[in-house]
């Protein structure tokens, strides 16, 4: 029955080719600024960390005195993160910042090449399941005796070592000597959660070096420094012995529990740290956010964006409100037909199946349309703004969402004439054929 | 002489479809007062000025990473190094790069006891010599530059004179001169600066920020491994320049990385991106909902018609001339879009005051939806008229044919 419906519907479609056209227009037009618009909105929604996302705990500390910043600050003083680091509760924890560094090789001949660079504890690769390629994270020792080692992507090491295993082998950052003790594969999780204060969605560093360098080689920081307290910076301890916030810090727990326990345990620090004459805002205190609350606190996704999926919706609708309008049109000039239908036996059921079906296609056709108007609009913005190809590329998900808004929206938007016309009267149409 | 209650009480016998009709009016004049006004607020963004000149002025990273190098003679000679290239204005070393989204700010210190000391509004701080005031091309409209000798070089702290943009000064000190006024860089007393000259207009690097044009620009050459430089050249020389810049720096000292030329043009594009991809993405929604509102409305009269084929042919044998045929259409049109508009406009304005709270929009102008309601009726008088000419030429014979 439905394949008949189907070939119904195929043939009242081909009598009225413009009104149907301009129906299946409408509706791909509404389905195509939704996908669009939602597609970006998916895609920068994403949680990467998946399963391990309520396992995974960024902290921060309302370290600043009393009139300064009314909110915790996205990041932590060095001197916290360095205390923070002695604590053993988590299972895991790194402390990190970005800097810049100059790679050479022993190479003479390479020219020398800038690059991002993070400096980070051995637990990092762990937490967020960097996948590597060859060797590993170096050793948890180096995370408090300093060792000039490094992990490296699979880029930058078919570019220094041809895509060998370079494991074992010798680079140079800022020309200090440092030896390679693990490739990673690409890994560029998006958006980019544990560390969301320079742009989440950019590609991620190349580079990974052990913290416990960073007071021997006094690295600078490519990220935000910000500070509450006019203090004077003139050397690295200084820095390190600063107000300023510009270390991220993360902790790895099993469960709530240890949550709590190590939440705890940070209200203990802020306590203890108040008796030296820190923390000395009446807001004093520790929050913790797992990486679904931390996106979220860093409005990720960006409040444009949420206009754009709200306003898209609203215009879905003024389109569905046209195709009402069309189809009220487009079924009441079949009256007749279906008074025929009526006369020889039909159902008031089979006339509504009927028209639903006939709806449903124009839905499927619309969708379909939707769907590849969605692709070209994403890829002429991508290439007319240069966007980033992981917030435009059209997400497989949708080639099922897509149809099904379409189909769902118009079969709303059918039932009122489907129903208008199979509940007429079919005398009063036979009476003026 | 339009006949306004026989087409209402029309109207009003058959509901449904002008009812589809004035929903369709009102969520479009809605939806479309609340995006125009969003992207005019983002062109109007877009258009402000960064009082430099963004298509000859460029800069540059210079990463010293080699720790035998001496710096601050190394600058020195980098700096006349290109200057002395051809199609070189002038350049300087800087701290930040307007419009280039990052950068140093802070607030100053000012009053003229520690009792009556204040904080001024945050301010983007240029850290640079002599020749940047020429180097980014800005207007000195009072004051003078900094003199050769005395520019300092080192750390930040040094600083001793500041020129300030007007927009600063006018924040800062309002009507007085600030020419020989002094602020302090720490607390009240602390590192004093003296205000020797005032730009007419210099922006700082963040164009979200409330202080887009509040600049300071210090007398302190940064000494650095991280050196940004600025450099004016004529139009049209970057490529080149692009070239001719790390030969000739690196055959001085080649353990250096040199990289990252941007013209001002192209950081403006870049900060930018977001605002302008909003504006396109709004502007296509806003061309594609009058297309189908129009269309959507064309349909529904050419289907009308179809419909009142016989009550037209006899308004026509009774005597009714074309053009009253037409009219009957426009009319008909006019009752829903004013309507519509009317209610359409109602709710533009409640949904403006939605986004407003939440989200960080200014509130809604009226003349927007005033502009869209005035728009949308000049479009659907287009989207009437032609089915409406249709209409007029059935001739009164058919009215009597099936009869």
């Amino acid at each position: 029955m439905f394949f008949y419906y189907l070939d119904l519907a195929w043939r009242s479609i081909k009598k009225t080719p413009l009104l149907s056209l301009l129906m299946v227009f409408a509706i791909s037009i509404g389905i195509s600024t939704t996908i669009t618009t939602l597609n970006v909105y998916q895609l920068m929604s994403v949680n990467p960390a998946g399963e391990r996302s309520d396992k995974l705990i960024a902290v921060q500390l309302w370290s600043q005195g009393k009139d300064a910043w009314k909110e915790f600050n996205a990041q932590v003083t060095y001197q916290d993160a360095f205390n923070l680091r002695k604590s053993d509760l988590p299972v895991r924890q790194t402390a990190m910042f970005v800097t810049g560094l100059a790679i050479q090789t022993e190479d003479a001949d390479f020219s020398p090449l800038l690059e991002t660079v993070r400096v980070t504890d051995s637990d990092f690769f762990g937490m967020f399941s960097v996948p590597f390629l060859y060797g590993g994270a170096w050793d948890k020792s180096v995370d408090t005796e300093a060792a000039y080692q490094v992990v490296i992507n699979e880029e930058i090491n078919k570019q220094l070592f041809s895509g060998e295993n370079s494991v074992g082998k010798t680079l140079f950052l800022d020309s200090k000597p440092y030896q390679v003790v693990g490739v990673i594969k690409t890994w560029n999780p998006s958006p980019q959660y544990y560390d969301v204060t320079t742009g989440a969605f950019k590609d991620s560093t190349q580079l990974f070096i052990p913290f416990s360098l960073a007071p021997i080689e006094e690295f600078q920081s490519w990220g935000n420094n910000q500070s509450w307290k006019r203090e004077s910076m003139d050397t690295y301890s200084d820095r390190l012995n600063s107000e300023m916030h510009w270390i991220q810090f993360w902790a790895e727990v099993t469960d709530d529990k240890q949550r709590d326990e190590y939440a705890q345990w940070l209200t203990r620090y802020v306590e203890q740290q108040q008796l030296l004459g820190r923390f000395d805002s009446p807001e004093a205190g520790a929050q913790l956010s797992n990486v679904a609350q931390w996106l979220d606190l860093n409005e990720v996704v960006p409040e444009d964006n949420k206009i754009l999926v709200g306003l898209s919706a609203l215009f879905l609708l003024v389109c569905l409100v046209n195709m009402l309008g069309l189809l009220l049109a487009k079924f009441l000039k079949r009256a007749p037909e279906v008074g025929v239908r009526r006369a020889i036996g039909a159902s008031r059921n089979q006339i509504f199946a009927q028209h639903m079906v006939e709806v449903g296609l124009i839905g499927f056709c619309g969708g379909v349309l939707g769907l590849i108007w969605a692709w070209g609009s994403l890829s002429m913005l991508s290439a007319r703004f240069d966007l980033e190809e992981s917030l435009t590329h059209l997400d497989p998900s949708m080639w099922i969402i897509a149809p099904t808004i379409a189909i769902c929206a118009a079969l709303i938007a059918g039932i009122y004439p489907a129903w208008r016309i199979c509940s007429t009267n079919p005398s009063v149409h036979l009476k003026s054929q | 002489m339009l006949h306004i209650k026989p087409i209402i009480n029309t109207l009003m016998r058959s509901k449904s479809g002008p009812i589809l009709l004035l929903i369709q009016i009102i969520l479009s004049v809605a939806i479309v007062a609340n995006a125009s006004f969003i992207i005019g607020e983002r062109l109007a963004l877009m258009d402000r000025e960064s009082g430099t000149v963004e298509e000859e002025v460029f800069d540059f990273r210079l990463y010293a990473f080699d720790s035998s190098i001496d710096i601050e003679s190394q600058s020195l000679r980098d700096m006349r190094a290109i200057r002395e290239l051809p199609g070189v204005i002038d350049a300087t070393t800087t701290s930040m790069v307007p419009l280039s989204g990052g950068g140093w700010s802070s607030g100053y210190t000012i009053g003229s006891s520690e009792k009556t000391a204040k904080d001024t509004e945050s301010a983007a701080i240029y850290y640079g010599d002599d020749h940047m005031v020429n180097t980014f091309g800005v207007d000195l409209i009072e004051g003078r530059n900094f003199y050769e000798t005395e520019i300092l070089t080192g750390s930040p702290d040094l600083a001793t004179h500041a020129i300030v943009s007007k927009a600063f000064a006018k924040a800062t000190w309002g009507d007085e001169s600030a020419i020989g006024q002094i602020m302090y860089a720490g607390d009240w007393g602390d590192k004093p600066l003296q205000v020797i000259g005032v730009v007419d207009k210099l922006q700082g690097a963040w164009v979200n920020s409330s202080y887009l044009d509040n600049s300071v620009i210090l007398n302190v050459r940064l000494v650095n491994v991280f050196t940004k430089v600025l450099v004016r050249a004529e139009v049209g020389t970057l490529a080149q320049l692009k070239e001719a810049i790390p030969a000739v720096l690196h055959k001085d000292q080649p353990n250096r990385v040199i990289e990252g030329f941007t013209l001002i043009s192209e950081h403006r594009k870049r900060v930018y991106r977001n605002h302008e991809l909003m504006a396109t993405v709004l502007s296509m929604m806003v061309i594609l909902l009058l297309l189908i509102t129009s269309l959507g409305l064309a349909g529904m009269v050419m289907f009308n018609i179809e419909r009142r084929t016989k009550q037209i042919g006899t308004r026509r044998a009774l005597g009714a001339k074309r053009r009253d045929i037409i009219s009957l259409f426009l009319v008909e049109n006019y009752i829903i879009c004013i309507v519509g508009g009317i209610i359409g406009g109602l709710v533009a304005v409640q949904l403006g005051q939605q986004l407003m709270t939440l989200y960080s929009l200014p509130k809604l102008e009226l003349i927007y939806p005033i502009v869209t309601i005035a728009g949308l009726m000049v479009l659907t008088t287009i989207a009437v008229i032609l089915p409406a000419r249709k209409a007029a030429s059935i001739s009164p014979a058919t009215a009597t044919r099936s009869v």
